[in-house]
């Protein structure tokens, strides 16, 4: 598969809306795997050089559309690319970015740019596979840096990647870590894709879902369990809310009114 | 029958010593609030009045992942990985040395697993005595596992200053040379059975039936709408496969490196409660409804396995009903089962004669019931055989 750099697919990494945390992880993956620069010639990358390129067969792409303006690029992007990867939960779900989707925008805009709101032309933060075909995702916020090489190995072999499709507490119980219910607080491990090794809950702190759904969560159920502990449903709508704004509280609207 | 000795608890530790010269030794240690089994280096580490563990000793025989092969993509090179190391599993409870019954014939009946078999051969149990239930959802005594002296290598009960120690094999003997074991003399056999009786009397009976009615009362409940409720409560979070002691399915998975020069086999843990668990090719899947999930874990537990492998799937630890979330527990489940029907028994004069699912499928095959456990095999990842 390694060949000279100018035979080795061109990969390149774009970002929009997001804190640039995934782009970070993905730099410390090739440290730890340094032998990634063997298989891919990385052609434009932010975070670690200032090379610019247009042409490219794998984008990742980091971060929610939220801004008009952003569609284009993506489109771009889109026609350039043979495979586009949606990388983190900004670019997956939209993100924390999409918590003032459950707000009225203008009020958001206000909220953040005062009296410049007007200037602004954002609008509701959209996964990226809202405006243009994704291939394959890689969830989390951040990464996880071992999914990460994973996926470009699979990829690199021209196969689908494939995810997770069983709730964290799968992985969690393997850590024989304490339910975070037993300790008396809240997780949203039950409904969360699984492939981030539990990380929150081995630390004690109850999952925030940064991994999305699973495929067929029984969410009415487990908005019982949330408020037997305690939650109102305000503070339910807030908890599903942190991360799943696209995936929970739109899609319930849509089907509700 | 077994032979029957004493060893002092003072000399626990300097037995735990003698075995860390030739073993791994485990054992069940605190960890958070809660007992799991882990390696320890001293007897103090181990708490062997444990209530019960979080996960249950089968990941030592059967680990979470594990690799099968090894290959070189080139087709050069491939090579079967059989990873062993001797290991003591100290006070292991009965309810988990039956699940290990139950693995051994898992995996020896057909096609035997030379992964398992050779790991198998390696541990050694040293099991200890229950005294007390360990939660409310336990109901070994039912299952007829809170007693089993003769089932592991060693057994240990807890009668005061000495533990009364059945050796019944020789895996057992060899653990037990060179220590400061003492002879089983006649004064004990009254302290014993009366430390037995006392036990016995800790223990009651929760399932409503005995468990000799359990094969049938799944069969004739298979179509009950109690299914429909268990399902509308399961979070499908799959907690409670990952904590059964008995759960065996796993999925194999082939990963070649970033450079695609060498690459590995792997097998990993699944549950049936996943939703992609029965997913087959052109995206069917045979078990999408919540209900008909845990219907099958039920079955599976109660039923396929004992037609199957001659020993039923649960040993009533209780742990899969401690760890659920919305409360799906086998005692409530069952019990539930059986009010329902012996309620329709009373209510109906003329004996109903709806058929079963299974009784369907069966005749319509003309082979034994048993085609439900190969029903779901044919994803090709799913039950051992």
């Amino acid at each position: 598969m390694s060949g000279t750099v100018n035979e080795l697919p061109r990969v390149a990494f774009f970002d929009f809306t997001s804190c640039e945390g995934c782009q970070l992880t993905v730099l410390d993956a090739l440290q730890t795997h340094p032998e990634l620069l063997k298989v891919v010639n990385i052609v434009e990358f932010r975070e670690a050089s200032s090379a610019r390129s247009e042409d490219y067969q794998i984008a990742f792409i980091e971060g929610s559309c939220t801004r008009p303006g952003d569609e284009e690029r993506l489109r771009k992007i889109r026609e350039t690319a043979v495979y586009v990867i949606a990388l983190g939960a900004c670019a997956h779900l939209g993100g924390i970015n999409a918590i003032r989707n459950r707000q009225p925008l203008l009020d958001v805009r206000q909220y953040v740019y005062g009296d410049k709101a007007e200037w602004y032309d954002t609008y509701p933060a959209r996964a990226i596979d809202q405006v243009i075909q994704v291939d394959a995702v890689i969830p989390g916020c951040p990464i996880d840096r071992d999914e990460f090489v994973r996926v470009v190995t699979v990829l690199l072999q021209g196969r689908q990647p494939k995810l997770p499709d069983y709730p964290m507490c799968i992985e969690c119980k393997l850590h024989e870590n304490i339910c975070v219910y037993e300790r008396g607080q809240v997780c949203l491990g039950p409904i969360t894709r699984a492939g981030c090794n539990a990380i929150c809950p081995a630390y004690g702190y109850g999952c925030e879902g940064c991994r999305g759904l699973v495929s067929a969560p029984n969410m009415e159920s487990f908005q019982e369990v949330l408020a037997q502990h305690g939650l109102s449903q305000a503070e339910i709508d807030e908890k599903l809310s942190l991360f799943l704004t696209n995936q929970t509280l739109l899609e319930k609207e849509l089907v509700h009114g | 029958m077994s032979n029957l000795k004493t060893i002092p608890k003072t000399a626990l530790n300097e037995w735990v010593q003698r075995l860390r010269r030739r073993f791994r030794v485990v054992g069940p240690r605190p960890k958070n609030g809660q007992f799991v089994f882990a390696e320890i280096e001293t007897a103090v580490e181990m708490a062997l009045d444990y209530p019960t563990t979080c996960m249950p000793p089968k990941k030592y025989l059967f680990p979470p992942q594990e690799t099968l092969l090894r290959y070189h993509l080139d087709g050069s090179h491939i090579q079967a990985v059989i990873e062993t190391e001797p290991t003591v599993i100290f006070g292991i409870h009965t309810c988990d040395v039956q699940a290990t019954r139950l693995f051994d014939q898992i995996f020896s009946q057909g096609f035997a697993d030379q992964h398992y078999r050779a790991r198998r051969e390696d541990i050694y149990l040293i099991s200890i005595e229950c005294m007390a239930p360990c939660t409310e959802h336990a109901y070994c005594h039912d299952m007829g596992t809170s007693h089993l002296p003769e089932a592991a290598d060693l057994h240990l009960t807890d009668v005061g200053q000495m533990y009364v120690v059945h050796v019944n094999t020789p895996k057992g003997e060899s653990l037990l040379a060179d220590t400061l074991a003492e002879p089983f003399t006649a004064d004990w056999q009254p302290i014993y059975d009366r430390v037995i009786a006392k036990k016995m009397e800790a223990f009651e009976k929760r399932l409503d039936f005995e468990v000799t009615e359990l094969k049938e009362l799944l069969r004739d409940g298979y179509s009950s709408p109690l299914w429909q409720d268990v399902g509308d409560d399961c979070l499908v979070c799959g907690m409670c496969t990952q904590v059964c002691p008995t759960c065996v399915c796993f999925n194999m998975e082939d990963e070649a490196d970033l450079t695609q020069t060498e690459g590995q086999r792997t097998r990993t843990w699944d549950s049936c409660q996943a939703t992609t668990f029965a997913l087959v090719a052109g995206g069917h899947n045979f078990r999408e409804a919540r209900m008909a999930r845990q219907r099958h874990r039920f079955m599976r537990k109660g039923k396929y396995m004992h037609d199957a492998y001659g020993l039923l799937g649960c040993v009533g630890c209780g742990r899969c009903g401690s760890t659920c979330l919305v409360n799906i527990t086998p005692i409530k489940v069952l019990n539930a089962l059986y009010q329902e029907q012996h309620a329709e028994q009373i209510e109906s004069d003329v004996p109903e004669m709806e058929l079963s699912y299974e009784d369907v499928t069966a005749r319509s095959a003309g082979v034994a019931v048993d085609l439900h456990a190969g029903a779901c095999e044919n994803n090709g990842r799913t039950h051992p055989h």
